[in-house]
């Protein structure tokens, strides 16, 4: 550690050792990683009684700004007091038990607050995430629509920042659920109730987790406190064998899974300190993200594989002389297909700052089931099979390769299910298979999702029968372990976002020259795994003038509302294969597009997915 | 601080942008960063950290929905650089 690091005060030594260099930081000090309560690792039945515990200690929430300087520090002895002063002016409201309350999830004390304000209400809370892409002003203010009447939301709070969208929303609602509307602070200008907070219980919802940018059909995940404290110990124990003397650091976005359950809500469940960085600094100044784990010592961080792509890019030497990454013993990867190459250039460009690529965690997951499912072993790193390409497609059997010169698929090993959770393997009949066959990944367990709230027909597409959840990716098990090869097609990954093949063709036949369905949406990857998004619609317009019109105002749509570049290609009525029954088949839209654009290498990929 | 204008905010994105898409058409105000540029995220993040060193100025992420062409961009560039003086 070199001297300006002392010298910015190392948190991981008591509070009463801490001496500030400079004035400013004199009245904020960050919460230590020490803490003076014997840890206990999420043995709690409920969100709430996982706070009092943790609020006996002196560990907590600190938040960064861009330039690293310490912003807000949120104790969780503080966020017991806030949450539970405001929870009672949540009350003063009069909703009935379980009413839902919408949050605009930026990286900020409020929203944390808010969160706990609600559990300790009996209300459940969800969060919604902040506008990020060029010109979206109209398309969020949809999304926000869509969110709140899914919900019913009775309640909708953000940060000023945030909050003449919310108005916007809340202005065109086409139910009458949402009675208040406000900032945090205006929430703190209400009475208090005097009504006892009652505790929870298991059984009941704790949050709902919306995991679709659909303007029509958004879905909300409902996660009861049981799951999410099977989840969290899961993480904890099994995951991440939390000790002591963790710290944590995080730039993933409050609104996503695994910023909110992964590097909120699960450090609290440990009593572990946690430092924040907001997505949108991050994302501008990754290298941000690294000081803070080293300056602060900080053991456990989860990113993306694009996270970890964008380190690598902007790093110059001067930044490796300044970072000691030998600090950090958990690196979680998740939420993506993960590509070994990333991991590895990034070990790479960082040995020199003491990273061990013995820290990458490669685990698996999503939001259907709380957060996590499998994780591998602690300080194993990135391990792989190199998979023959042909058998894969044309056998859809994993088969290691043999002989040099063959063409193979290499694919990262997602380590093995948590306790208290199962996972198979399933062919398109809904039979189990062998292990090396691939397949549709089902779970079961504890963790799994009640349903998604107020959408039957979703939840009966989700959830199997026996209580199998069925995670739309596709993969194969080896020795115990899952391997994930791909998704169905479904949803198209770009640079570490999600996007639901749906949710773009839903936008494209909302225009006046588009039918229903006669818009399909589909990924292509060319050689370095860059994935883009192709629309291709059907269209009857015959002027070159309204034909390049429509491309463009398609184009524009998709990146309001993705932020994604999308290729888009018209093509004559009936081009678009449909099955007997009527239905487009993104699978064979995107084998016809490939053919039509001469990208015939492409093809045996395509056939790795399991949608037909 | 009071030199910067709004039109020099203007010539530096345009000059900026040409160099970060490699346009090969000339980048105007009137330019759609979406649809003429195909601004990707990363693009997009380079761009903004390069305004924010150069200006010296904080671009909100709010800010940024309501822009689509290169002077909706300089528009808000200039009323950030004015309330921040």
């Amino acid at each position: 550690m070199s001297s300006t690091i002392i010298k910015l005060g190392d948190p991981t030594m008591q509070e009463s050792d801490f001496h500030p260099s400079d004035e400013v930081s004199v009245k904020m000090i960050p919460t230590p990683t020490l803490n003076e309560l014997s840890q206990r690792l999420a043995d709690f039945e409920t969100l709430t009684d996982a706070l009092e515990y943790a609020a006996k200690g002196v560990t907590g929430y600190n938040f960064y700004d861009a330039k690293g300087g310490l912003r807000s520090v949120l104790p969780y002895r503080t966020l017991k007091v806030n949450a539970q002063s405001k929870a009672r002016r949540l009350l003063s409201l009069g909703f009935s038990h379980g009413s839902r309350v919408a949050l605009i999830a930026d990286t900020s004390p409020e929203f944390i607050e808010l969160f706990f304000a609600c559990r300790y209400a009996g209300l459940v809370p969800f969060a919604m995430p902040i506008p990020v892409n060029l010109g979206s002003h109209s398309i969020y203010v949809r999304q926000l629509q869509g969110m709140l009447e899914s919900s019913g939301a009775s309640a909708a709070i953000a940060n000023l920042d945030y909050l003449s969208f919310l108005k916007e929303a809340s202005d065109g609602l086409s139910n009458d659920h949402l009675k208040w509307v406000g900032t945090s602070a205006q929430l703190d200008l209400l009475p208090k109730s005097d009504k006892a907070l009652k505790s929870n219980t298991p059984s009941e919802t704790a949050y709902l987790q919306f995991t679709s940018g659909s303007t029509r059909m958004p879905r909300g995940v409902v996660i009861t406190e049981e799951a999410l404290m099977c989840n969290l110990r899961g993480i904890v124990r099994n995951g991440l064998d939390v000790n002591p003397g963790d710290r944590c650091a995080s730039w993933l976005p409050f609104y996503h899974d695994m910023g909110l359950v992964g590097l909120v809500l699960s450090p609290m469940a440990a009593q572990l300190t946690v430092d924040y960085l907001a997505t949108r600094d991050f994302a501008i100044r990754p290298l941000q993200w690294l000081k803070l784990i080293s300056r602060n010592r900080c053991t456990i961080a989860f990113s993306q594989p694009f996270g970890l792509k964008l380190c690598a890019l902007r790093v110059r030497d001067s930044d490796l002389e300044e970072l000691d990454l030998s600090c950090w013993r958990a690196a979680g990867i998740g939420a993506e297909m993960i590509r070994p190459e990333i991991l590895r250039n990034f070990a790479d460009k960082f040995a020199s700052a003491g990273f061990s690529d013995r820290a990458f965690l490669p685990c698996y997951g999503l939001a259907e089931s709380t957060l996590a499912v499998s994780f591998t072993k602690i300080n194993r790193g990135i391990e792989s099979l190199k998979v023959d390409t042909k058998t894969l497609v044309e056998k859809r059997m994993a088969v290691r390769v043999q002989a040099e010169g063959r063409k193979f698929n290499e694919f990262v090993n997602c380590g093995r299910p948590l306790p208290e959770h199962t996972v198979k393997i399933v062919d398109e009949n809904g039979q189990e298979l062998p292990q090396m066959m691939v397949g549709s990944v089902l779970v079961k367990g504890g963790s799994i999702m009640t349903g998604y709230f107020n959408n039957q027909e979703e939840t009966d597409k989700a959830l199997k029968s026996g209580g199998w959840l069925d995670t739309g990716d596709i993969g194969f098990l080896f020795d115990g372990d899952l391997y994930i090869t791909g998704r169905k097609t479904d949803v198209i990954i770009v640079n570490g976002r999600n996007i639901r093949a749906q949710d773009i063709e839903e936008l494209a036949e909302q225009q006046s020259e588009v039918r229903s369905r006669e818009a399909s949406a589909f990924g292509i990857s060319d050689s370095n795994g860059a994935t883009t998004v192709v629309l291709v619609v059907e269209c009857r317009l015959t002027s070159m003038e309204e034909r390049q019109l429509l491309i463009n105002r398609l184009q524009q749509l998709v990146y309001m509302a993705f932020g994604v570049n999308c290729l888009v290609e018209l093509v004559p009525p009936h081009t678009l294969p449909r099955t007997s029954s009527g239905k487009l088949s993104r699978f064979a839209a995107r084998q016809g597009f490939l053919q039509r654009a001469n990208m015939i290498d492409q093809l045996p990929t395509a056939s790795l997915s399991g949608d037909r | 601080m009071n030199e910067v204008t709004q039109e020099g905010i203007l010539k530096l994105l345009c000059q900026r942008l040409t160099g970060l898409t490699k346009a090969d058409f000339e980048i105007t105000s009137e330019t759609n960063l979406i649809t003429q540029l195909a601004i990707d995220s990363i693009k997009l993040l380079n761009l903004i950290m390069e305004i924010e060193d150069n200006f010296d100025i904080s671009v909100p992420v709010n800010a940024l929905t309501d822009v689509i062409t290169v002077r909706d961009l300089a528009d808000l560039i200039y009323r950030i650089k004015s309330e921040s003086k």
